[in-house]
């Protein structure tokens, strides 16, 4: 219980940032979970799943918000600011990869050992374990020992049908259906065709290595590579999926992150693509291939990444705002509208720093390191973060820029 | 196998009214005396039936203890002591002891005179129970009677709070009460030392809670006052002396200084006086940041905070006053409310539960027109904020807990055991011991195993490694022979003469004797030889002597022979031998040829 100096000081400075948070922030909330998460999963819109990622034995649990949040009229008469635990499970490996199923009480998560998932039941209100149900076979066989060379990546149907799409590689993606554990569907092949020869996705063989798989419809999908192509894709076709090469010549260390965004009409929709060396490229789905509509040379200050802990997001529901976390230390919010068409050095509307300035309490020299981030899929402004050192922030920003006008906070 | 039982009392689930009942090693003992707040009845109670179904308790309890002042721990104490009955020792920390009253007679009168209920304890009541009551000192072993010892452990979560070691004999048992992992500006966190408990009991609803930081919490008093002040509004914090109003003053202060803010803030006298009293007496509770402050400074001397004059509060502008009570059921603060209600600029923050009956109560369920005396409604149109700073652990901090203590078994209180399966499935995986979770009027018991430590004197071992063998091994126990003493409280084994000496006995030797008959026309001498080459002959292995004063001895069986006095040919054998000897093999041998008995 001794207070050194030193504690003093980073004392001070972690109260310095928040007396300035009360100026930045709507709301702040801030976490310590016992293991740290790479993995933040909505499964409604008041509760989300995270889960370990240390190489054997790992948790898995099902969050609900704290009630303040939500308690917009009465705001002032909730105190409850803590998440509540409503399920839990064991794991036997890391979870790398978790998507939960529209509609269901479902999960699918992926270990990055190898490309099988496993299916779980989060549970109702009768009990509070989250229970294995199933393993859904993938493509490959083989164990692999680091993600981004076996690790799956998982969409989910957005329809109330529960189907998930999964694949390591290009070559293998499959669509299956989780009732009847059929493959329904593999890029370029007639529909109901299972063990198949391998298909081909272009004139030669292409065994890319995905960063994200994503649904932009009901029926059409988006395969992001880490070597910067993409692959549009319509499972009601047989046809080949749409190609569209990295939008900048990248050398071979170059890693490459997507995320394509859901709006209404696909006509629509944008592509955002994050490199590894921080260039940002946003192209309309449309013409994939095309010229870049805008494009912006990000800060990344050389900074050591972990593949699997970067993304990048839309938000769901702020007009042209993308997120970026894990190649830098802090989640950085763009407003991609004011960018060019021309590759140039842009400042974030928002960051959210809470992590590295809280981490600096603890003793460990390693340098906490941002794991994953997501949007409240219905509020524009609330993001949840998650760090190495297993701490868990939950955060309305307020808008700078809005110059005119009062301040969202202070009604 | 000896068992430990322990049932939590009363009914429904929730939290709101802790009693525990923990029966060990023939002692009953009763863990804090809660009120349940949610109810007006007796099920606000808790259900000491359970006990016995009338009469006093006394008879049946050894101790009560009191974790801490708050009402849902020790609400129900002068009721159980005074209206049930119970005369025996009832402990708590020196800081709990001196709060407590205070706290119940506020309870009591909001009960009495705002609710008019009849049937509730008197002050008379708190004060006999009061008397009833042996404080505590951390970490100083007391002992209730010569077979039950208990100790006081720091929890943090309010000034005096305690967690409980019990021990009766090698059996144990810890209750938490309410504490806390994390130090705040004020208090330190909960410790324990590596005790082993039989058990460790503690709160089920901590662990399905992961708790937002304690500088969220403030972020958020901090901007919901400087909103108000900004605006012009007053602030009113409604505080009970000893509960978070010298840590909120010190958050303000700091805030003011860094902001470079104008706007006075000021503390109601009374609440000044009392807080430096009891701070100081108490001022070990407190963490080391308080204790330096206090050295160098009074504690209530701030440069922003001043002593208020109730005349102020009709100033203009901005001002953030703290005052008693804190539920504003009376005095002070409730005649501030009721000057800056009307105004919508205002802000009331309220730090903490309000009993029910109470204006706080009320404004925090959302009522926005109150009755005052005299039929008169008041419109609250002042912004109403509830905020929750009380310390508590969460998930992670049992688990931190239980590493620092290493129970042997886990019993969690007030929770509902079907959705807490997981919670139980990681303590046990985790910790690899059983956890269990009782619902009130439930009775869990628990075998316990304990190890009975016994001292060995050197000269046994030495002489047990002596006899040489196979070094012994849990798994491959070897016998060996001794005497067990029980002298004062502890066992020894030492060797037998040891122990006769020890215990001033003289040590004993039955021989048993027996003759006889065999016809030898030999001499005595004779014959006694013959007896002594036969034996050599078949009795392979053993010890045969022949002694000179006329003996043969077997290993220590002896042997004389003399003649019958009539008959010079019937020869009587006189063979005698100690109580260890195992005489079977040796009648044997006589019954063999050569040797003819009679």
């Amino acid at each position: 219980m001794a207070a050194t100096t030193e504690d003093d000081n980073l004392d001070d400075i972690l109260d310095e940032w928040f007396i300035e948070s009360l100026k930045t922030y709507k709301d702040l909330h801030v976490y310590q979970l016992e293991h740290p998460t790479q993995v933040i999963e909505w499964t409604s819109g008041k509760t989300v799943c995270v889960g370990g990622y240390s190489s054997s034995r790992n948790e898995m649990l099902e969050l609900h918000l704290p009630l303040k949040l939500f308690a917009d009229e009465n705001k002032g008469l909730c105190a409850e600011r803590d998440f509540k635990v409503l399920h839990g499970g064991f794991t036997d490996g890391p979870v790398r990869c978790l998507v939960h199923v529209p509609g269901t009480r479902f999960v699918v998560t992926n270990d990055g050992l190898s490309s099988d998932l496993q299916l779980w039941d989060l549970g109702g209100d009768d009990s509070d374990v989250i229970r294995r149900t199933g393993i859904v076979e993938g493509g490959r066989k083989r164990m692999m020992k680091s993600f981004s060379e076996g690790g799956s990546r998982i969409a989910a149907r957005p329809s109330l049908q529960p189907q998930i799409l999964h694949g390591a590689q290009s070559c293998d993606i499959q669509l299956t259906d989780l009732n009847s554990g059929r493959t329904l569907y593999r890029p370029g092949r007639a529909a109901e065709v299972r063990d198949s020869p391998r298909f081909v996705l272009t004139e030669t063989d292409s065994t890319d290595l995905l960063s994200s798989l994503q649904f932009v419809s009901d029926a059409v999908f988006l395969a992001g590579c880490c070597n910067g192509n993409v692959y549009l894709a319509d499972t009601r076709t047989s046809a080949a999926p749409q190609l569209s090469p990295p939008p900048l010549s990248s050398g071979e260390s170059v890693l490459w992150w997507t995320d394509a965004s859901t709006a209404p009409d696909p006509s629509c929709c944008r592509v955002i693509r994050l490199s590894s060396s921080g260039a940002a490229v946003v192209s309309d789905l449309r013409k994939p291939g095309g010229r870049a509509v805008r494009q912006a040379q990000l800060d990344v200050e050389g900074h050591h990444f972990s593949p699997d802990h970067v993304k990048v997001s839309w938000a769901p529901a702020l007009d042209g705002c993308v997120s970026v976390s894990g190649l830098s230390r802090a989640v950085q919010i763009y407003d991609v509208s004011l960018w060019g068409a021309e590759l140039q050095e842009v400042q974030p509307l928002f960051e959210h720093r809470g992590h590295v300035i809280s981490s600096q309490q603890s003793d460990s020299g390693v340098s906490v390191r941002i794991t994953s981030h997501v949007w409240h899929p219905e509020r524009p402004r609330t993001l949840l973060s998650a760090a190495s050192d297993g701490s868990v922030h939950v955060w309305d920003w307020i808008d700078q820029s809005a110059a005119a006008g009062p301040e969202p906070g202070s009604q | 196998m000896p068992e430990i039982k322990v049932t939590p009392l009363g009914a429904g689930q929730d939290v709101g009214r802790s009693c525990i009942l923990v029966s060990i090693g023939g002692k009953n003992i009763m863990l804090d005396c809660g009120m349940h707040m949610g109810y007006n009845d007796d099920r606000r109670f808790p259900d000491f039936s359970y006990i016995t179904q009338n009469g006093r308790l006394t008879d049946f309890l050894d101790c009560l203890i009191i974790s801490h002042f708050h009402l849902d721990h020790c609400g129900a104490l002068p009721y159980m002591s005074e209206m049930v009955g119970y005369d025996g020792p009832i402990y708590m920390t020196h800081p709990t002891k001196a709060i407590c009253p205070i706290l119940l007679e506020d309870f009591r009168k909001i009960t009495v005179d705002k609710k008019g209920e009849t049937n509730f304890f008197t002050s008379q009541m708190i004060k006999d129970c009061m008397k009833k009551v042996i404080p505590l000192n951390l970490h100083q072993t007391v002992q209730v009677d010569d077979e039950l010892e208990i100790k006081a452990y720091y929890a943090g979560h309010v000034l005096g709070a305690a967690m409980v070691h019990i021990k009766v004999g090698s059996e144990s048992v810890v209750y938490t009460g309410d504490y806390n992992m994390t130090p705040d500006r004020h208090l330190g966190a909960a410790w324990i030392d590596k005790c082993r408990p039989d058990i460790l009991i503690s709160e089920s609803t901590y662990a399905t809670t992961i708790r937002d930081s304690k500088r969220c919490r403030e972020r958020d008093f901090l901007k919901k006052v400087h909103e108000s002040i900004e605006r012009g509004g007053k602030v009113l914090i409604p505080v009970f002396a000893l509960g978070r109003a010298q840590e909120l003053c010190i958050l303000l202060e700091t805030f003011w200084e860094r902001m470079n803010l104008k706007a006075p803030i000021y503390f109601s006298t009374g609440l000044t006086e009392k807080a430096n009293h009891y701070y100081k007496l108490f001022i070990t509770w407190t963490n080391q940041k308080i204790r330096k402050t206090f050295v160098q400074r009074n504690m209530f001397e701030f440069k922003h905070i001043k002593a208020f004059d109730r005349s102020y509060a009709d100033n203009p502008g901005p001002m953030v006053v703290f005052a008693t009570p804190g539920m504003l059921h009376a005095g002070q603060s409730l005649q501030i409310f009721k000057k800056w209600a009307g105004n919508e600029k205002n802000m009331v923050i309220m730090p903490g539960y309000c009993v029910q009956g109470t204006i706080g109560h009320k404004i925090l369920n959302g009522q926005r027109k109150l009755e005052m005396e005299g039929r008169a409604t008041l419109d609250v149109k002042l912004q109403v904020e509830y905020m929750s700073f009380s310390a508590h652990a969460d998930a992670k901090g049992i688990m931190q807990l239980i590493r620092m203590a290493e129970p042997r078994n886990m019993v969690l209180v007030h929770g509902e055991a079907v959705k807490m399966e997981f919670l139980k499935g990681k303590i046990e995986q985790e910790f690899s011991i059983d956890c269990y979770m009782p619902a009130n009027g439930e009775t869990v018991t628990v075998t316990t195993n304990p190890s009975v430590p016994v001292d060995i004197s050197l000269n046994l071992l030495k002489r047990e490694m002596a006899l040489g063998g196979p070094l012994p091994d849990p798994k491959k126990p070897r016998t060996m022979h001794g005497t067990l003493i029980m002298k004062e409280n502890s066992l020894k084994l030492v060797s037998s003469e040891q122990a006769l000496k020890e215990l001033g006995l003289n040590e004993h030797q039955l021989r048993f004797t027996c003759r006889v008959q065999l016809q030898d026309p030999h001499s005595d001498p004779d014959t006694l030889h013959r007896i002594y080459t036969h034996l050599k002959s078949v009795l392979k292995g053993y010890t045969i002597q022949h002694l000179p004063d006329g003996t043969v001895m077997v290993e220590s069986i002896v042997i004389k022979v003399s003649s019958s006095a009539e008959d010079p040919n019937t020869k009587v054998l006189l063979l005698s031998w100690s109580y260890q000897v195992k005489l079977s093999s040796f009648l044997m041998i006589l019954s063999s040829p050569g040797i003819s008995p009679v």
